[in-house]
């Protein structure tokens, strides 16, 4: 009984906590971008609003191209690098670990000042010069879900029984690794293009105009848009992990179910 | 920037000792070394030759010798506060959170939370700006909803322009990342380990004290650093929230590569740039050290 006490006044001390802490915020916020006109009533004029500003839509697909590009990049250079890791180069995971970890330590505003003086002219002026930077900014995440997704296969089975029938390495690569740890894989791939469609620091540091760094500029011709537009990207990222989460758990259990019964 | 390097030197040094019968170089991770060494080295190892070159280009340390003076050094101590007063408190309250989840939640909501957290998290910077000024302004629901109650947040002095607004705004996401970086280390304690303690006699508060505090404390250190690091060097939602009344080193160190300031102190950008980066190492080193620790318990 005293143990029962105990834990149902963690979960209420946690929940009031957390109410305190983010719902009600994020409640008050969510009444405020939809106060109606001059402030008055409510409804959904500041949803609106973002869509009839010029600009909206070549700023938003800029930014869904660079944040695809991140992926894939990502997906590209760090799918076979993990791979590698799990298999014969396990001694270097360790240096590999520690270089991942590095973009999330160093001041993003330190890495700014870093490109500005160190990449070459024709990168400055491509798209490509933030690509590659959203790829480095998002290493740290993106490495621990492949490390953790491969770990989770028999790698070696899979890459032995590819090899020895045949298979080349990049055969191996998207025909075995890919389709077995597609859900490490997928969730790596929309961290990168997430962060690559919020990123604000890389971006304004070194002058590029992306859906990010409109909104803020934007954002001083009407407070409540842009906080109706905050509030709306915030819905939405949560629905879209949730989902997420929801369906590669029932993939999940369906996996173990089929596992059981076969 | 001669910190960060010493540990994968060190590292590798002892790795290849291990197997230097048949040193091979690993051809298949070239592509990550050439990209990393590309975008994160050689940016770095640039503004490090240019915090040391002087405007006629000789070499000299004078450029660092403002870090430890007047304006500079003042927004160093105070982003150096920022980072540790919302690491702090955000790895209190992660961690309380992370302890509820992992005891609590099933499976199915556990991932859901833990989504939750990871957008939390990641939803610093300038759409957090906004929800806080929605939130906290003093327009908003919520502080006109307090001052009907006869609390007057603003009459008392408060306004998220503040060093304490900052530190406000900071724990909306500090915190989630804790939940994200601490929870794994709270799930790997071992049922085994409890049982053992009361099999043997101890108490809860035993086991809390003799056997997860000291499991768990280089985990929380660890996530503690990392939490600072992010606090410490934070810009989008500093720059979207303070209008210069409170200086940190990431706007500065902004404003001098816009261009903003004077233009001829680009050396000086460079030299706190590295500053930051200096700090960052501090945090760093002792995170791996803390990874190391913590990585004893999980064989």
């Amino acid at each position: 009984m005293k143990i029962n006490l105990s834990k149902y006044s963690t979960i209420g001390l946690v929940s009031l906590l957390s109410l305190i802490i983010f719902v009600i915020p994020y409640s008050a916020s969510l009444e405020y971008s939809l106060r109606g006109k001059f402030g008055k009533g409510h409804d959904l004029t500041n949803y609106l609003w973002i869509f009839h500003q010029e600009g909206f839509l070549s700023h938003l697909s800029l930014s869904l191209e660079l944040g695809l590009l991140a992926g894939l990049l990502n997906l590209v250079l760090m799918v076979p690098t993990a791979t590698f890791l799990h298999l014969s180069l396990q001694r270097y995971k360790s240096l590999v670990d520690f270089i991942c970890i590095l973009p999330l330590m160093i001041p993003v505003v330190s890495l700014a000042v870093g490109a500005e003086y160190a990449m070459p002219s024709f990168l400055q002026n491509s798209q490509m010069e933030l690509v590659f930077f959203f790829v480095i900014l998002a290493l740290p995440f993106t490495f621990r879900v492949l490390d953790s997704a491969l770990s989770a296969i028999p790698l070696k089975t899979l890459v032995e029984a590819s090899r020895s029938l045949g298979a080349s390495w990049p055969a191996t690569i998207m025909r075995v690794i890919v389709p077995a740890a597609k859900g490490g894989i997928s969730s790596a791939f929309f961290l990168s293009f997430a962060l690559g469609i919020g990123e604000y620091t890389i971006t304004s540091l070194l002058h590029w105009d992306t859906f990010t760094t409109w909104t803020v500029d934007i954002s001083q011709q009407n407070v409540l848009g842009s906080i109706a537009l905050s509030t709306f990207s915030f819905l939405f990222a949560i629905a879209l992990l949730v989902t997420i989460a929801l369906v590669s758990s029932n993939r999940k259990k369906k996996q173990k179910e089929l596992g059981e019964t076969s | 920037m001669s910190l960060t390097n010493t540990v994968p030197e060190s590292e590798k040094t002892r790795e290849l000792g291990n197997s230097r019968r048949k040193f091979q170089f690993p051809f298949p991770l070239l592509p990550f070394f050439l990209f990393v060494g590309f975008f994160l080295v050689w940016p770095l190892s640039k503004v490090l030759i240019a915090s040391l070159k002087s405007n006629n280009e000789s070499w000299t340390f004078s450029n660092y010798t403002p870090l430890f003076h007047g304006i500079y050094f003042h927004a160093f101590v105070t982003s150096i506060r920022i980072g540790v007063v919302t690491a702090l408190l955000g790895a209190l309250i992660g961690a309380l959170f992370a302890y509820v989840i992992d005891a609590y939640a099933g499976p199915r909501l556990t991932s859901i939370l833990d989504s939750i957290a990871a957008v939390f998290a990641n939803s610093g910077g300038v759409p957090l700006a906004f929800t806080f000024l929605a939130s906290f302004g003093a327009n908003a629901g919520l502080i006109k909803l307090l001052k009907s109650l006869g609390w007057d947040l603003y009459a008392e002095g408060f306004s998220i322009f503040s060093f304490t607004g900052i530190c406000a705004v900071y724990i909306f996401f500090q915190a989630p990342l804790m939940v994200l970086v601490f929870k794994p280390a709270l799930s790997g304690l071992r049922k085994e380990w409890k049982e053992a303690n009361t099999s043997l006699g101890g108490s809860p508060w035993t086991y809390i004290r003799r056997v997860a505090i000291p499991i768990l404390f280089p985990s929380f250190i660890g996530s503690f650093l990392l939490l600072f690091a992010g606090g410490f060097s934070a810009y989008a939602t500093a720059r979207a929230l303070t209008v210069g009344n409170v200086p940190l080193i990431p706007l500065i160190i902004g404003d001098l590569i816009n261009g903003n300031v004077i233009s001829d102190k680009t050396h000086l950008g460079a030299s706190l740039a590295i500053g930051a980066i200096a700090i960052a190492a501090v945090a760093m080193s002792g995170y791996v050290w803390a990874q190391r620790k913590s990585s004893q318990w999980r064989r």
